[in-house]
């Protein structure tokens, strides 16, 4: 990581994660956990002594803007800049590892079981970070007219078979498949439409990289 | 299967560019040039013209259809 991107990223992200250690630190022994542990905001009342934990909460949301005007504006400078255009984002393989976080979707059963809460299961989606492995490899490749083809031809097989998984869910739930029990249909419906999303994220990144690798030309230059 | 022939392989050797300096005249990557001299890949009409341009040579002596 470049020092420049450390001095104006990271180190002001420390700052704020010392900030409200220390406040949340001074919280919990001086003020009662107050804004540290949940608590009723309908009868809150202001105390000088929430001022630390207001002001470090106020510097975290002033970062969160600060990060996300960066992002924006470098978003926006790529976007200008003809020559980055023509070359494929610049991604690290590795980042296929967050796929791994899909697993945590399996947690819905248990939170199902004990709550009812079906939210975990959105995590199936992460799956299609798997993706990022064969992005990665891909990486800053010069988008000529058979790259954007492929890629055309890539995301239209995955959007499809996405879409047909949706609808078959779709139509066997909608009959009534799993009985009359709503909740656990729905259950499964979130799982099928998690998992479809997260096959067509995937199934798009790697169908370009057979598309653009298969058939391997003779690599003499002849 | 291919429908079409491409010739360009022995007009790009005639004119003495590699496939890497003929893919940098006409904007595309290197493995575009390698599957279009095996006739793997059927070129849109600019970059069939960009080509012929850069071998100086006829467009339909390059590529023969069918």
């Amino acid at each position: 990581m470049k020092k420049k991107t450390i001095l104006r990223i990271v180190l002001p992200g420390l700052v704020c994660a010392s900030v409200m250690a220390a406040s949340s630190w001074y919280a919990i022994r001086y003020n009662d956990r107050r804004l540290v542990k949940p608590m009723d905001f309908s009868t809150y009342v202001f105390s000088s002594k929430d001022l630390p934990m207001l002001v470090s909460l106020g510097l975290v949301l002033l970062y969160a803007a600060y990060l996300v005007v960066l992002w924006v504006r470098a978003f926006m400078r790529q976007r200008r800049s003809p020559a980055a255009s023509q070359f494929t984002r610049t991604v690290s393989p590795k980042l296929g590892f967050l796929g791994l976080l899909g697993f945590l979707g399996f947690s819905g059963f248990w939170t199902y079981q004990r709550s009812g809460s079906v939210f975990p299961f959105v995590f199936f989606i992460f799956f299609g970070f798997f993706g990022f492995f064969y992005e990665g490899k891909m990486s800053h490749t010069l988008m000529d007219e058979r790259y954007k083809e492929n890629w055309m031809r890539a995301h239209f097989n995955a959007n499809q078979a996405a879409l047909k998984i949706i609808f078959v869910a779709t139509i066997l739930l909608g009959q009534g498949a799993l009985g009359d029990n709503l909740s656990r249909t729905f259950m499964f419906y979130i799982i099928a439409v998690t998992l479809a999303l997260a096959l067509g994220i995937f199934l798009g990144e790697y169908l370009l990289y057979r598309y653009d690798h298969d058939e391997q030309p003779d690599e003499s230059e002849g | 299967m291919s429908d079409f022939v491409c010739h360009l392989k022995q007009y790009r050797l005639a004119k003495g560019l590699t496939q890497e300096q003929l893919a940098a005249q006409v904007g595309v990557r290197r493995e575009t040039i390698m599957r279009l001299e095996k006739a793997q890949y059927n070129p849109s009409l600019k970059l069939a013209v960009d080509i012929a341009r850069a071998v100086e040579a006829p467009i339909e002596d390059i590529f023969q259809f069918d």
